[in-house]
């Protein structure tokens, strides 16, 4: 049976979070996180003072869940701001970062309860052939926030290529095959893509490396729950 | 041939310019790994190819008698080895003349943006189901309308899952300008204006501020983009003999840059650059954050730098040949070790090379005449292959047997130019090439 193995500074880094069994802030300072935006020029500017224009729908797509059963993934947006990122298991590079970003964003989150309960974050896999919902509930148990209180992490994946595809191009999310299958970064080149999703299900914002900054994602979040209803 | 992506959290901008041609005559973080192989004046968000080319798009203006006189993409066959290397291999022309100019690719790459300057038309090509054979897939024919009045649709710069647009002018056909975003199939998404002493959007020295613009690129770790400046349609739609002996004309070009904050879309710095600074290109270094231009009518290197203390200054840091002749600076190319930085200009038909180790002092290292006019320049990302093209704008081009019009292939050892292969786009009846870029059907593999 293959399993996930979890790359060893993403395993150490994975092991702070995971040990939160509950939010309480008398017992947990406010969450510290570090991130791109700690060398931006300019202080990030303040929620709500800068337009998040409306991009495009966020397309549909039919997966499956960490247990296998099939899921709609606009099923998902609807009613909540979500973060959604692709990402594959077997990445050696952007995708743990990615992932720990993530992690920060969600422990944020939970200190924000009016935010909290509106948020939604989904990792989705384009390596499916790897990725069965099996790993990436493996995978989603190390890197998720057992916190009552935290926004819900989803770790979706495809039954297969072909249905993972046109999720690609639908998104415009750029993935290639490496010339050499068996590279240790892993078999995929691919760029980093995370996209903010209001709850009408339209983007928002598209995330490269650089710009995802947990607390960049925070203040995205919460100018759209600054926008009048 | 191997070709990959790379999310580079360092990176830098794009190659281009342009500018008169009877000037003298009349007288004026995450990222990964390294990619080695592709044009390096591209944006940071685009998909990059680590072989060879495989293709060079030519973005081409028509020509009246020339062929169908129509704009059009020319597709050349660039592989080693392949029965048509260095030939055109596919010319797809969108009929009719729109002052055909800049352009870009999206980020995935598997959409080249074209436009037209004069019409505001943009034209998207599909590269990717074949990149052998580009295919025009939308126009867009309501961009002013879209934008809320901002005309001359100028370059196409990849955002992730967008493009970013810098418009040259307005529907008073003056320079004042502005930046607009689409999504990477065409649907307009946001419209940024440029500052101006009226409108400063909260920029410091913003009385300077001139409204113009021209290019716009993105150093996203520093989360700052950087915008130039040139004119606006009654300008760059004149013949460029009436501009120069037109006092009020000539003062309607762009002197000004202007520092954003990327992620709000604010502009927050006006720096004066005199004499229409134009392509932006960012340092690729992990640490190196700044910006070089150069001047068409000051013939002058600016660096757009930032200090240890985290202040940003322009200064001027080299003179392109004599000025006094007006060379004209246009195209400038920074090779991706940040060591070497292309300069073509258009009246002398030149390509100086300088070294540009030391950013604040750059020095000649190499000059050669490419031709009796040249503009663009585009380079591989190993610097060993230079592609370079003839044309400015319609109005502007040289007349008579200076009129030449050609793509030039040549490889570069770090101290001159070689021959590859050339191509006469008059003799091939297809009329005045400008912008490039790269492809490879080997991006397209998942």
């Amino acid at each position: 049976m293959r399993r996930f193995v979890l790359p060893l500074g993403l395993a150490l880094a994975v092991t702070v979070p995971s040990l939160g069994l509950a939010h309480d802030p008398a017992l947990h300072p406010p969450t510290k996180v570090e991130g791109p935006a700690d060398d931006y020029v300019y202080e990030l500017a303040a929620p709500g003072s800068y337009d998040l224009p409306r991009i495009r729908p966020a397309a549909a797509a039919r997966l499956l869940d960490e247990s296998g059963a099939a899921v709609e993934l606009s099923a998902l947006f609807a009613g909540r701001l979500t973060i959604l990122a692709f990402m594959y298991t077997r990445c050696g590079d952007v995708c743990p970062l990615a992932a720990l970003r993530l992690a920060d964003l969600q422990r944020l989150a939970a200190e924000d309860a009016q935010l909290s309960q509106h948020l939604r974050i989904v990792s989705l896999s384009f390596d499916p052939a790897f990725d069965t919902p099996a790993i990436m509930a493996e995978y989603g148990a190390m890197m998720r926030l057992p916190d009552a209180a935290a926004p819900p992490w989803h770790f979706l994946t495809a039954p297969d290529r072909a249905a993972i595809g046109p999720v690609l191009a639908a998104y415009n999310q750029p993935v290639a095959r490496k010339a050499d299958p068996g590279d240790a970064a892993g078999p995929f080149s691919h760029l980093l893509r995370v996209f903010l999703i209001d709850s009408d299900g339209v983007i928002r914002n598209i995330y490269s490396a650089d710009f995802l900054d947990p607390r960049l994602l925070m203040n995205d979040l919460k100018t759209l729950q600054m926008e009048a209803p | 041939m191997t070709q990959q992506f790379a999310a580079r959290k360092s990176h830098s901008s794009r190659c281009k310019n342009r500018l008169p041609a009877v000037l003298v005559a009349a007288g004026t973080a995450l990222a990964p790994s390294l990619a080695w192989a592709d044009e390096t004046c591209q944006s940071p968000y685009m998909a990059k190819i680590t072989g060879e080319e495989e293709y060079v798009y030519i973005w081409t203006l028509g020509m009246e008698g020339v062929g169908d006189g129509s704009d059009k993409v020319v597709t050349v066959d660039v592989r080693s080895g392949s029965p048509t290397f260095g030939k055109v291999v596919d010319v797809d022309s969108v009929g009719g003349r729109h002052e055909a100019h800049h352009g870009g690719l999206t980020d995935d790459r598997r959409l080249f943006w074209v436009s037209g300057l004069d019409d505001s038309k943009i034209f998207i090509f599909d590269i990717a189901s074949d990149p052998a054979n580009p295919t025009l897939v939308k126009t867009i024919d309501d961009f002013v309308e879209k934008s809320g009045g901002v005309v001359g649709p100028h370059g196409a710069y990849a955002l992730p899952g967008r493009v970013l647009i810098s418009g040259l002018s307005n529907t008073d056909k003056t320079g004042a300008t502005g930046l607009v975003e689409y999504t990477n199939d065409g649907q307009y998404i946001a419209t940024h204006w440029m500052p101006t002493a009226k409108e400063p959007n909260g920029a410091a020295n913003a009385e300077k501020a001139d409204g113009y613009g021209y290019d716009a690129r993105v150093l996203p770790r520093r989360n700052v983009m950087l915008s130039s400046s040139f004119t606006g349609w009654n300008n760059y739609m004149r013949p460029l003999g009436e501009v120069v002996n037109d006092p009020e004309a000539m003062k309607a070009f762009g002197g000004t840059m202007v520092l954003w904050d990327f992620h709000a879309r604010k502009p927050r710095q006006v720096f004066e650059v005199p004499g229409v600074p134009l392509e932006v290109r960012w340092a690729w270094g992990p640490k190196s954050n700044y910006a070089f231009t150069s001047t068409a009518l000051t013939s002058q290197i600016w660096l757009v730098y930032e200090d240890e203390a985290q202040k940003w200054h322009a200064k001027s840091v080299a003179t392109i040949g004599d000025p006094a002749q007006l060379p004209l600076p246009v195209d400038i190319s920074l090779s991706a070790d940040d060591s070497t930085l292309f300069v073509n200009s258009f009246m002398d038909g030149m390509t100086r090379v300088y070294d540009v180790s030391d950013p604040h002092a750059p020095e000649q290292i190499y000059e050669k005449k490419i031709g009796s006019q040249v503009n663009m320049v585009s380079q591989s990302w190993d610097g060993r292959r230079l592609y370079y093209t003839s044309s400015l704008l319609a109005n502007w081009d040289k007349t008579g047997d200076d009129n030449e019009q050609f793509l030039k292939a040549y490889t570069w050892d770090g101290k001159e130019l070689a021959p590859r292969f050339e191509i006469d786009f008059l003799a091939e009846e297809l009329g005045r090439p400008h912008l490039m870029r790269f492809g490879s059907s080997a991006l397209y593999n998942y």
